[in-house]
């Protein structure tokens, strides 16, 4: 791809994902428009409520995005992806024992401390996962047998959390599955000073892989001999990938597709193998998938809370079926 | 240019060493085309790996340069030393000049950004392989003899005095094989390059290269 036809595109995106942004922050059970700004309900709605759900909206998608880009390149398998191969369960897991065990948290305004825990756990149960389907995928080459692995590997963490909730009480429970239905709602500005910045390192970092993530697309064999520490890469992609699930999974509950439809969606749309382009379009595209689904979530249920992961399993599952069918194209 | 000594090679599993071959000697040369001859599971492959570093020696040395291959640095070795292997690259948007452009990877900042200069080495690399042609496709649409030139083209953007091709000729026709050997033999009488590869193919490896060494079993090695 030229450098124009990529400052062009991510401009495009930048675009795109301004206006959504907009609506995402206008539209909800009172449409903003209808609102006077010198009116002390506008600048609450807006700063209490709207801009925090805008800006995880965009960490959340771009995060899982780029995520589920580092993991299919990693793996070389294009149907890798934070969800599928069970690292949302694992962190789901070890959130759902750090809910149980701290009885005083609440998901919704629980103190710094307890959701710094609960992160933590969640950061801990992403790596754990990872670096389980890492050696499977060490030992098996087979695509098939580590995406299968992925997935019984969730079955048996989904399993462990649901002992984990029949063991809980009525408020632990209750919480907890609310979690779990997925929703960038929840945060407030006190937390995304939190999140914020472990969010701007792990991209930040991400950023210093492209070489030798370009290089393990040939095969480890090659990226080796072309001078790529595999070993070094390999743990770093697992910390960052943890890192970001762990974070956007401990605020936004387990947020289905988005990891593996979105960059699958730019390679087919971006006719590029670079890591430098598809990074930036992974974030980019990311961010605006799930803002649409946001914005799609408040547009169809402006008096309840539609869980945002209806809304991306809806357009991510097409997506991965459409990849199905159309294997023999480029996008791995 | 590589002088192997005693060389045992094979896996280490757990602490315990697993020897596939041991009492290696050679000494390979520039321009030489060496072919690496013995049935299956002697330990062909085995041997380029450790020479290539990709493996380490259970015990002796390899010298590249007069200089233990250990102590290159992984940056210093991709630059001497480039590999071709018979599994297929494909997939991920990958196009031809995307795969001979990581021929550049020891050369180029850590964001991948090729220089101007980068980009004429791989130009020219595509143009000694015939395949600027064919440089915008994607790899998955090329032949099988393509994709192998499309992986020597890489080794040529490597610019490293050494190649070493591991069955390069296990997907191709009878052509495919003699214009493949016909290249390799150009780039060692042309460009001095030493060039390792192994083959079953015993009648073409008789026709182009100067030098092979046979692994037989029990440890035997013949070099003429």
């Amino acid at each position: 791809m030229s450098k124009s036809k990529f400052i062009f595109t991510t401009l495009m995106l930048l675009l795109v994902l301004a206006v959504l942004a907009i609506c995402d922050l206008c539209f909800g059970s009172t449409n903003l428009f209808s609102i006077e700004t010198s009116n002390p309900m506008f600048s609450s709605i807006l700063y209490d409520i709207r801009l925090p759900k805008t800006l995880t909206s965009i960490i959340a998608g771009s995060g899982l995005a780029l995520c589920g880009l580092l993991m299919q390149s990693l793996f070389r398998n294009p149907l890798a992806g934070p969800y599928v191969l069970g690292v949302s369960s694992g962190s789901s897991l070890f959130v759902a024992i750090a809910t149980m065990m701290i009885s005083s948290i609440h998901v919704s305004g629980f103190f710094i401390m307890g959701k710094s825990i609960v992160t933590l756990f969640s950061i801990m149960g992403a790596f754990f996962v990872t670096l389980i389907i890492l050696l499977i995928s060490r030992k098996n080459k087979s695509n098939v047998t580590v995406l299968l692995v992925g997935l019984m590997l969730g079955q048996i963490l989904s399993a462990l959390q649901g002992l984990i909730e029949y063991m809980s009480n009525a408020d632990n429970l209750k919480t907890f599955v609310m979690w779990g239905m997925g929703s960038v709602g929840s945060t407030t500005l006190q937390d995304l000073y939190f999140v914020i910045p472990i969010f701007a390192i792990t991209i930040v970092a991400s950023f210093f892989f492209i070489k030798p993530l370009n290089a393990i697309l040939l095969n480890e064999q090659y990226a080796q001999n072309l001078g790529v520490n595999v070993n070094a890469l390999r743990l770093s992609i697992i910390i960052i990938s943890a890192v970001l699930v762990g974070l956007i999974t401990a605020f936004c509950g387990p947020i289905a597709f988005v990891g593996i439809s979105v960059p699958i969606a730019s390679r087919l749309f971006f006719k590029t193998s670079h890591h430098l382009h598809q990074m930036t379009f992974c974030l980019l595209l990311g961010a605006c998938v799930v803002l649409t689904a946001d914005v799609i979530c408040q547009v169809l249920s402006s008096q309840f809370m539609l869980p945002i992961n209806t809304v991306t399993t809806l357009i991510g599952s097409p997506v991965v079926i459409y990849l199905l069918f159309k294997s023999k194209l480029s996008v791995g | 240019m590589i002088e192997i000594t005693n060389l045992e090679i094979g896996y280490k599993s757990k602490g315990k060493h697993n020897s596939v071959f041991k009492g290696i000697n050679l000494q390979l040369h520039a321009g030489d085309l060496v072919g690496l001859i013995g049935d299956n599971g002697i330990g062909k492959s085995t041997l380029l790996k450790t020479i290539t570093g990709n493996l380490e020696p259970l015990s002796g040395d390899i010298k590249i340069n007069n200089k233990n291959s250990s102590q290159f640095t992984a940056q210093q070795l991709a630059q001497l030393l480039s590999i071709v292997v018979t599994e297929k690259i494909g997939g991920f948007n990958l196009t031809v000049w995307d795969i001979v452009a990581s021929g550049r990877t020891p050369y180029i900042n850590i964001f991948g950004k090729l220089t101007s200069e980068d980009e004429t080495i791989i130009t020219k690399a595509l143009e000694q392989l015939n395949l600027l042609p064919l440089k915008d496709k994607l790899i998955d649409e090329l032949s099988d003899g393509q994709r192998q030139k499309v992986m020597i083209a890489k080794s040529l953007a490597q610019q490293t005095p050494i190649i070493v091709l591991d069955e390069p000729t296990a997907f191709l026709d009878h052509t495919s094989k003699h214009h493949l050997f016909a290249t390799l033999k150009q780039l060692c009488t042309e460009q001095g390059k030493l060039i390792i590869v192994s083959s079953h193919d015993l009648e073409l490896m008789k026709t182009y290269i100067n030098k092979s060494v046979t692994m037989k079993e029990n440890n035997n090695i013949e070099v003429k």
